[in-house]
């Protein structure tokens, strides 16, 4: 399997007040493409920073972070909101969708910024993710009349439309009930294996974490597990 | 493709946003709409006034542009200043080299002389006016007409008895009055009036000096005037309209009144109070009743009785009591003055109720039995001024006719001015005209008067040659040569040679362009052709010689736009809020956008947009609303409710012309401006981190 990821002894300082906080303190970790993985640790151990840093949120005190294969360490912002936008894929525990779209522009939102599909291509692709989350009753309600589920299966196709090679997950499941965070991360793996989409998602939650093919757990901004 | 879609999707986003926060985009496009709604209506508005008030001011006094002397010390006001002071402007003492020059350009069409001052003119009473149509009568011996005044005078004699009865109750010392009283009991003596002849020049003289005065003087009136060459003025000045009487003849001495000047000073006090009362309440629509202004005019009416009273005979008093008996304001008393008086008084207590009634009675039964004008064309009048080297001169003018400024009839500042003609003009400011210059040569030669040197004085004073008796001639006029009558007709002559407009004594000329669009090219051109010949001269246009008046479309333009920006920047201050606020709100979701792949551009592109939307739609629904207003405004006019507002829209009424160029600009420039303008609030939404999305809801 080739890598998806590296990471390489990345460090994270955020200044807070007059003092530092060292969110991580030389992380090095690699995820090869079609993993189905989980970063685990208690709350302020460093699980977001990482992601964060996975997702071209944001770059690295020190350490390099690489996105198949290219470092992305002194990129623009512009390159690195291309990176996110051509390879990266995000699933917020909020799931974060645009109130005032549909669930159909909601999906469609980031093919609309890529700007390269025609409609009938962009209309292929918004549908057949719709079909495979299971949401073809609800493509022209808005984000604020669904579910929680729901929500967060409209995020998941969001996620999925540009067909980047890795998602990232953070708590997807935080804010779903039991049953339904269980069908969410069934979604996700039924996903990761027929598109071999990478997935990385943070979670505390012991149910979820069974289902990783992979468990990354963090402490005080140190890689103990995985 | 890339960026279309980029668009649509922002536009798509924008509008859903601001339906979703659409009491905000209300509130802001309201306010930009407003901005727009004003623009539009106020730069509409003050095009139209500007090119009407420049229509009123060009062609009733200033032209296109005026030229004074270079030495003056005020600037030149063609319709006077606000303190109606007399401004030293100078003077081109003669005016033939510079008209000659002047009209060399080929833009100047004519080139009008002219001079502006005031002068007095002392009014007498209505003693005075009563003694003078008896003096009137008795020459012209009609003996039922020689009644009829003195019938007038003795009626006047006894209201001015009633009012030194009242004066004797208040004063403390009642030696003067005591001296009245008996006067006037030495007139009404049996025999003293009646069979009057012009032959009793002592009792005519009496009445004259000692009882006419009694009753006091009207206080002195200041005229405004304009010194020109009238037949040079008609031609150049449209808006010039003689409605009463006839325009000044050519080559002749004489005056024209303002109509202004004297519908507000020169008509009886009774009728001017009600004219403005009928003015204010029934053209106007203000009730006399909660208005200061009106219920001081009614109540000071009933005060004015005398007014009327002291033009009746006893007569018309008691065909006035009977016509008011029968309007029904009934008298009691058999005494025809007090039941009068009181009937009078009545008559003049006005209200809301009956003040239409009133107006149209007193000008359909009153009017015709009193002097309605203090001055009627055919009459003469004598202007006193005090000339530039510190001296009376008097000198009386005809009263050739009224005349107004058409479309300016009831404007204040242009019926301010009168027209006399232009050599009476130079006199009364104090500049000899080659007749009294003659005149002046004849007295000398007469009297034996001759230069002086200083050095001689004292020889030529205290010398060999013998002291004129000037105590025997003094005594020899109070002999009685005195009684001898008087003439009052002028001593100088009431005609001069035109050809004396063109060279002489001028204070300033208007300048009449053929071409106005040329108007600050030809300034500039005959300013350096003048300076180039010589001349100390300053050349103004329109504007600034009509002083504040012209200022004022300035001052408006001003005032317009600070409300606008005003406006603007209200909203601009809302809009930037509003957008710095929305940013916090909109933090996730911006942060969202971002992490999914959004670049900042796109970010700054929507909120940009929302603004852009927002004030396109705000400022096109207020111009939309102007234009509506203002082509309703274009078919019924908008009245003008004063004297200045009937100045500035150069008459009743201003039809507003459609300008779609302001109508499409200015809300497309609000637009942009705003816009353009909420870029910094924008750049601040649009620096909102990616990881922002990661920050959970409170």
């Amino acid at each position: 399997m080739s890598q998806a990821i590296q990471i390489a002894d990345v460090t994270k300082v955020y200044p807070l007040g007059k003092t530092e906080v060292r969110a991580l303190k030389g992380v090095s970790l690699a995820f090869s493409a079609g993993e189905f993985t989980t970063v685990a640790g208690p709350s302020g151990c460093g699980k977001s920073t990482l992601l964060n840093l996975i997702g071209c949120m944001d770059v690295p005190s020190s350490g390099e972070v690489f996105i198949e294969g290219k470092p992305v360490s002194g990129l623009s912002d512009r390159e690195l909101t291309s990176i996110r936008l051509e390879k990266l894929g995000f699933i917020f525990q909020s799931f974060n969708l645009i109130p005032v779209l549909t669930v159909y522009q909601n999906i469609e939102f980031p093919l609309l910024i890529q700007g390269k599909h025609s409609v009938k291509e962009r209309a292929a692709k918004v549908d057949a993710l719709i079909e495979e989350v299971g949401l073809k009753d609800q493509i022209r309600q808005k984000s604020n009349e669904l579910s929680g589920g729901q929500r967060q299966r409209v995020a998941i196709a969001r996620a999925l439309v540009t067909g980047p090679r890795i998602v990232l997950a953070d708590e997807p499941t935080a804010n779903l009930d039991s049953a339904t965070g269980e069908r969410i991360i069934d979604l996700m793996k039924a996903i990761n294996k027929t598109h071999s989409t990478t997935f990385i998602f943070s979670t505390h939650d012991p149910q979820v974490m069974k289902h990783a093919t992979r468990v990354v757990r963090l402490k005080d901004g140190l890689v103990v597990e995985g | 493709m890339k960026s279309a879609d980029e668009v649509k999707l922002i536009f798509q986003v924008a509008f859903r946003n601001l339906w979703l926060y659409r009491l905000k985009t209300i509130v802001i496009g309201g306010l930009l709409g407003s901005g727009a709604f004003l623009a539009v209506l106020g730069l509409t508005l003050l095009h139209d006034v500007e090119g009407s008030m420049k229509t009123s001011i060009i062609d009733s006094v200033a032209g296109h542009l005026q030229i004074y002397s270079n030495k003056a010390k005020d600037d030149l006001a063609v319709f006077g200043s606000m303190t109606m002071s007399r401004a030293d402007i100078g003077t081109i003492p003669d005016l033939a080299p510079l008209h000659d020059e002047v009209m060399k350009h080929p833009n100047v069409e004519a080139f009008v002389p002219m001079g502006f001052d005031m002068s007095m003119i002392s009014r007498g009473n209505e003693l005075d006016d009563t003694l003078d149509a008896l003096r009137t009568a008795l020459k012209a011996k009609d003996p039922a007409i020689v009644q009829n005044r003195v019938d007038q005078l003795k009626f006047q004699l006894s209201q001015l008895k009633r009012e030194l009865a009242e004066q004797r109750k208040i004063m403390a010392d009642v030696k003067e009055v005591e001296e009245h009283e008996a006067a006037i009991a030495q007139v009404e003596a049996p025999g003293y009036l009646d069979g009057i002849t012009l032959a009793d020049e002592a009792k005519l003289q009496f009445l004259e000096t000692k009882i006419a005065p009694i009753s006091g003087d009207k206080p002195p009136m200041y005229l405004y005037y304009v010194g020109t060459d009238i037949e040079l003025y008609r031609k150049n000045f449209s808006k010039f309209e003689v409605l009463k009487g006839e325009a000044l003849p050519p080559g002749q001495r004489g005056i024209m009144l303002g109509q202004k000047v004297r519908e507000t000073q020169l008509k009886n006090l009774v009728a001017r109070i009600f004219d403005r009362l009928e003015k204010r309440v029934v053209k106007s629509g203000v009730a006399i009743k909660g208005d200061a202004e009106n219920e001081r005019d009614a109540a000071d009416l009933p005060l004015q009785y005398t007014q009327v009273m002291s033009f009746l005979d006893r007569a018309e008093a008691a065909d006035l009591s009977a016509k008011l008996d029968a309007f029904g304001i009934k008298g009691e008393g058999d005494d025809l003055i007090p039941k009068v008086t009181a009937q009078l008084k009545s008559f003049l207590a006005v209200d809301d109720g009956n003040l239409t009634s009133r107006y149209a009675w007193f000008y359909a039964n009153i009017a015709p039995k009193i002097r309605l004008y203090e001055i009627n064309p055919g009459e003469t009048i004598t202007l006193r001024s005090y000339t530039r080297s510190g001296y009376i001169k008097s000198v009386p003018l005809k009263v050739f006719g009224v005349f107004s400024f058409v479309g300016l009839e009831d404007s204040d500042l242009s019926g301010s001015v009168n027209l006399i003609d232009l050599v009476s003009f130079r006199e009364l400011y104090g500049q000899m005209t080659e007749a009294s210059k003659q005149e002046l040569a004849d007295m000398r030669a007469s009297a034996g008067i001759k230069d002086v040197a200083q050095e001689n004085a004292e020889d030529a004073l205290f010398g060999g040659a013998a002291r004129p008796d000037l105590e025997a001639r003094t005594l020899e006029a109070a002999a009685g040569k005195t009684m001898a009558p008087i003439s009052v007709k002028p001593s100088i002559p009431d005609r001069f040679d035109t050809a004396e407009l063109s060279r002489g004594l001028a204070l300033d000329a208007a300048v009449k362009l053929k071409d106005p669009t040329k108007q600050a090219e030809t300034e500039k051109e005959l300013a350096e052709a003048l300076k180039a010949k010589g001349f100390d001269v300053r050349i103004v246009d329109w504007q600034k010689s009509s002083g504040i008046v012209g200022q004022f479309v300035n001052i408006v333009r001003l005032a317009l736009m600070f409300a606008i920006i005003v406006i603007f920047a209200v909203a601009l201050v809302i809009i930037n809020n509003s957008i710095i606020v929305g940013t916090y709100n909109r933090i996730r979701e911006i942060g969202t956008m971002r992490a999914i792949g959004a670049q900042r551009t796109f970010v700054l592109g929507l909120f940009l947009a929302e603004t852009g939307i927002t004030g396109l739609i705000g400022a096109v629904a207020g111009a939309a609303a102007a234009v509506g207003l203002l082509l309703i405004l274009g078919k019924s006019g908008i009245p003008a409710n004063n004297d200045i507002v009937t100045f500035l829209f150069s008459g009743p009424r201003l039809f507003p012309t459609m300008r779609w160029s302001v109508a499409v600009e200015a809300p497309l420039l609000i637009t942009l401006a705003a816009t353009v303008t909420s870029v910094y609030a924008a750049r601040h939404a649009a620096n909102v981190k990616p990881a922002e999305a990661m920050q959970e809801k409170e």
